[in-house]
């Protein structure tokens, strides 16, 4: 596409093609940072490209925000977790604003944001830190205590989130001290939080000077397994709240612009629990959901709301209004094998018969031997469902939970 | 509320449905850039799956060829070149676990027929080559046209194994059966003349035509012609089993036949053997009847020639034993192994009968014995089976084949040691088959197959023969061995695996023509050169090969393009009937009958070749190898080749697998005498 040059250039760190195709449909110039293992493809099609080999930020983090500085780029958007405080570390640089940098890192460390949101007076769960296994014990013990539960009752579970993963990574749920032995030392330090019986969902925010420009809701079938956007009615009637806690959020982060993707737990009483947020798009293909309900590019939304040359015309052309330009519901479904021994891949005549069915991106397995799930987020492809209500939506991705993809 | 919802879809608004669904994601991919297409392509290839299971599936994704391939459905996929696709491999591709895998190629196959249709008129492709290529198609998945999924395809495709069913009954419904038939009798007989030592896969597919031929509901119109001597090879080759009687009821009738009879039947079955290298069941019945009837009868079935006979003779008690065990009509093909075993007289060298004797009696391993049925089921022992392997093995050394699997030097090795060295093949079968190990010498240093880690090969083979299937793993995993052996010397390692691996009489001295490291061609000339003065009997002084020699050859597709590194064995150099210099050699692929492009397509007869033998014209076999070994004490006339015929052939390697490997010449221009030429000199 025609690149305007009034608007921004902007840097995609790290390599999805989806955001690849977005930024070349675009009307920003843009150039992608990613490992050498993109190169060839990069050349190969004439994409634009730096190379860059992400590792811990160092003394050399300094030689990429300037390369980017001498070419003329406007800002880094973060495309994925372990690139956040890389855009955070550059941005500080590109936008002369040492702030980001700090902001970044609260975003990469589950507790640090907590302790912000707290201080920000954004109601969250119990929650500590653990730098060992001693620790989650005594957190289990303590938690059952304060719930007044006798030696014997089955203790209420516990969330354990390694500091810097993305997502679903490294989530575990503990119930025994057996869990606790089965978590692996690179796991720590983590966040333990205490486990709320509540509605878990997630929100995508667009923030451009301070205001949100796009608000979508993601509602959770089951955390780990589905998501499908927009929302349905029963979730969407939080919506004010929601909004009012994202703005919130705004401020205790002191977020000028770009994405967050938070989550959130509503009680049954209604009370809005903040999980955690990332400064990065979601996973299961949200953004590719959003495309599909709304029609519009969520990547190029991304690009719009980090590029200081943005106007306002711009955004207001940009952005659908929420539910009531959604086409239909779109969804995702995270496969796992449910039995330890599987030799292919079948996608159940049921699902593949539903007019709802899209297609889906599972992969032959490799082995056949179903290595034993320990955390959540390690499923083995996604199946995308797209329709008209929300309840059958939300129904019929509950009852792929119930269905073998692999035998 | 979700089976509410699919019920209100009937059959015909599913289609419909699909079909907007599959033309949606058309239009995405065809409206994303090169760059974005692998994002896309998922889905229509998912959707057009679904597509081709439904009634009247395959007849709108006809329709919508030209649009699905225009939007870049094959891009980057070899299915983006059709001219160069190989029908024999559409077999493969349909059997594939992976479903995109067999979509892609169930597509290809409809945008082929929209060309065949005349609907889409294709730049790469003519009707004609179309046509002919579908034909093809479906004579070699004849089988799958006609039957429902097997268990082992149930178990490894699931409800994906009606996809090609659903293509190919849509091709034969447009196209028709009668091409189908003789085109695949065109092929059966093209295969059986390189004489195969597996031939189960004929069979059935000769069953399968003989089952066309009798269902009236199928019309084969005039073809099937060719088919008859197939036909009647397996199911009545003589007169008391012409209409194939069944096994029981053939043996009652041999008792009461006289001597005249009996010859005659001999004789029949000898013939339909010798013809088609397929063995009747109906045979085992009667060389078992004529045990007790005299040598004379018996030689006249397996259709022995003098040679064939005297060693049946000198040897009658062993042939005798081999017949017990091994001759069964679960185990046809062993008539016509121990009969071209007799033929070759290998029976004449010292050790090779008494290694017989211990086969007979060996012992099989608990593994072995579990392997060999797994593979080849209960209807002979293990130990009959693995007999049966050994006699065709050394009655037919060049048909051994590799099946699917990277084990090509280990194939080779197993039909050189068959060919040249048998009792060195039967000591090895021996290890494999009763010790579960084998322990090989690498420079003076044992390698036990039992110790080293995996070969090449990472799962174990199915699709062998009996003898391959038990010593091909062990095989494998020593080659590999002696691999890492060599792993910090410079260069090719087969310079030194080779000769230990395959055999004393394998030349130590060797030549490359291409860079190791770089995969840069390499002293091209002067390496062409030297295997002119090695090889051809005009710059050798006349002298014809002695010893099969290990030989590397590259292997390009039918559009000249490099595929892989490959091992075979030269067999002979020699004038055929045209006075053309031909190189005639062995390829452990299971068939060597294949087009190497830029007009190099190897031929398996016709140009003087035994069974199982492949050959190429000199210059043009020299086009596609790259490693040789030699005897270094042997010198021949280096000088002597013309600049024409170097030319001709560096002109074939620079057209096809040596097009990007050419060193730069602009850095040899500036020092001169590095690079290509300095290799002259230095001959």
């Amino acid at each position: 596409m025609e690149k305007d040059p009034n608007k921004g250039y902007v840097a995609l760190l790290g390599w999805s093609l989806n955001a690849v195709e977005a930024a070349e449909t675009f009307n920003r110039r843009y150039v992608v940072v990613a490992p050498d293992w993109a190169e060839a493809y990069c050349k190969e099609h004439t994409i634009p490209y730096l190379l860059w080999n992400y590792e811990r930020l160092n003394e050399r983090s300094m030689e990429i925000a300037e390369t980017l500085q001498e070419m003329g780029v406007d800002v880094a958007v973060p495309l994925f977790e372990e690139t956040v405080e890389w855009a955070g570390a550059i941005n500080s640089v590109l936008l002369d604003n040492p702030r980001l940098l700090g902001q970044a890192m609260l975003m990469r460390d589950k507790s640090l944001m907590k302790r912000r949101a707290q201080l920000g007076g954004i109601r969250v769960g119990i929650f500590e830190e653990a730098s060992d296994r001693g620790d989650v014990i005594r957190f289990l013990k303590r938690v059952n205590q304060a719930l007044l539960k006798l030696d014997g009752d089955p203790n209420d579970p516990i969330h354990f989130k390694a500091f810097d993963k993305a997502g679903c990574l490294g989530h575990r749920v503990i119930r025994t001290p057996d869990d606790v032995d089965a978590i692996p030392e690179e796991e720590f330090p983590a966040l333990m939080e205490s486990h709320l019986d509540g509605w878990e969902f997630a929100v995508e925010a667009w923030i451009y000077d301070r205001k949100i420009r796009f608000l979508n809701i993601s509602e959770y079938v089951t955390l780990g397994y589905s998501v499908f956007v927009p929302a349905t009615p029963e979730l969407e009637q939080y919506r004010p709240r929601i909004t009012a806690e994202i703005e919130k959020l705004i401020k205790a982060f002191d977020i000028d612009f770009g994405f967050v993707h938070p989550e959130y737990f509503v009680t049954s009483d209604g009370e809005m629990y903040f999980g955690e947020v990332a400064y990065r798009p979601p996973g299961f293909k949200v953004f590719e959901l959003l495309e599909r309900a709304y029609g519009f590019n969520a990547y190029q939304g991304l690009i719009l709301c980090f590029d200081p040359k943005t106007t306002e015309e711009e955004l207001d052309a940009f952005f659908p209004r929420e539910v009531v330009d959604a086409r239909g519901y779109a969804g995702s479904f995270g496969v796992y094998p449910r039995r330890r021994v599987v030799s292919r891949l079948e996608v159940p005549e049921e699902t593949e018969g539903h007019p709802y069915f899209d297609y889906h991106e599972l992969t032959t397995p490799l082995e056949e031997i179903v290595t034993k799930r320990t955390a959540f987020g390690t499923h083995w492809g996604l199946v995308y469902f797209y329709g008209e209500n929300p309840y059958t939506m939300r129904d019929l991705l509950k009852r792929q939970e119930e269905l073998d993809y692999y035998v | 509320m979700t089976t509410s919802i699919s019920d209100m879809y009937g059959e015909e608004s599913k289609l419909e449905g699909l079909l907007a669904k599959f033309d949606e994601a058309t239009e995405i991919l065809a409206a994303a850039a090169d760059y974005a297409k692998p994002l896309k392509v998922r889905r229509v290839l998912d959707t057009a799956r679904r597509v081709i299971l439904q009634e009247g599936g395959c007849a709108a994704l006809e329709e919508r060829a030209e649009k699905f391939e225009r939007a870049g459905v094959f891009l980057g996929s070899d299915w983006a070149v059709p001219q160069t696709l190989v029908s024999s491999l559409t077999t493969r591709a349909f059997a594939s676990p992976d479903d995109e895998t067999v979509v892609i190629e169930a597509l290809s196959e409809l945008r082929l027929l929209a060309v065949v249709m005349g609907r889409y008129v294709h730049s790469q492709v003519t009707i004609h080559q179309a046509r002919r290529f579908l034909t093809r198609v479906l004579a070699v998945n004849l089988s799958l046209l006609f039957t429902s999924p097997s268990e082992a395809e149930r178990e490894t495709q699931g409800r994906l194994a009606l996809v090609p069913r659903a293509v190919l009954r849509h091709l034969a419904d447009r196209i028709g059966y009668e091409n189908v038939i003789g085109n695949l009798i065109e092929e059966i007989w093209r295969i059986l003349y390189q004489r195969p030592i597996q031939v189960d896969h004929i069979k059935r597919m000769v069953t399968q035509i003989s089952i066309c031929q009798a269902n009236p509901d199928i019309d084969l119109g005039t073809s099937g012609q060719g088919s008859e001597r197939l036909v009647s090879s397996l199911y009545g080759p003589t007169q008391a089993s012409r209409e194939d009687p069944g096994l029981e009821v053939y043996r009652q009738r041999l008792e009461s036949m006289d001597t005249n009879t009996l010859q005659n039947e001999a004789t029949g079955f000898a013939r339909a053997m010798r013809d088609t290298g397929l063995v009747s069941p109906y045979h085992p019945v009667l060389v078992r009847f004529l045990l007790d009837k005299g040598d004379h009868l018996l030689s006249e079935a397996f259709g022995l020639s003098t040679t064939g006979r005297d060693c049946l003779l000198c040897y009658q008690q062993l042939v005798y034993a081999l017949i017990e065990e091994a001759v069964h009509p679960s185990t046809a093909q062993a008539v016509y192994g121990l009969s071209l075993m007799l033929e070759r007289g290998i029976l004449f060298q010292p050790p090779v009968a008494p290694a017989l004797w211990r086969q007979i009696g060996l012992p099989l391993s608990d593994w072995s014995e579990a392997r060999l049925r797994f593979v080849f089921g209960d209807e002979a022992t293990p130990r009959s089976r693995l007999l049966e392997g050994v006699l065709c093995m050394l009655g037919l050394p060049l048909g051994v084949g590799q099946g699917n699997n990277p084990t090509c030097q280990s194939a080779r090795a197993l039909s050189m040691w068959a060919y040249n060295d048998p009792d060195y093949l039967l000591q090895m079968v021996t290890w494999a088959a009763r010790d579960d190990e084998i322990i090989m010498h690498f420079e003076g240093q044992p390698i036990s197959s039992r110790e080293s880690y995996a070969g090449v090969a990472k799962e174990l083979p199915v699709d062998l023969d009996p003898v391959s299937l038990l010593v091909v793993p062990h095989l494998d995993r020593i080659y590999t061995e002696m691999g890492r052996r060599c792993a910090d010397r410079e260069g090719d390692p087969h310079r030194w695996i080779n000769p230990e691996f395959h055999g004393w009489w394998t030349g130590r001295g060797f030549r490359i023509n291409v860079d190791v490291a770089t995969g840069v061609l390499q002293d091209l000339e002067a390496f062409i050169r030297h295997f002119y003065a090695c090889y051809h009997p005009f710059y050798n002084g006349n002298q014809p090969l002695i010893h099969p020699q290990p030989a590397g050859i590259v292997v390009t597709d039918s559009a000249a393009r490099f595929v892989g590194w490959h091992a075979i064995t030269l067999m002979r150099v020699a004038l055929d009937a045209q006075n053309v210099m031909r190189v005639y050699f062995y390829n452990p692929n299971d068939d060597s009958g294949q087009d190497w492009g830029d007009g190099v397509v190897v031929s398996t007869t016709g140009n003087g070749e035994r069974f199982g033998e492949a050959s190429l014209p000199f210059e043009q076999f020299a086009s596609r190898l790259y490693i040789f070994h030699f005897d270094p004490l042997e010198g021949g006339e280096v000088a002597k080749v013309s600049r024409d015929e170097l030319d001709r052939v560096i002109g074939l390697i620079h057209r096809s697998w040596g097009a990007d490997r050419i060193p730069d010449l602009g850095l040899q221009a500036e020092a001169e005498g590095n690079g290509i030429h300095s290799g002259e000199i230095g001959e």
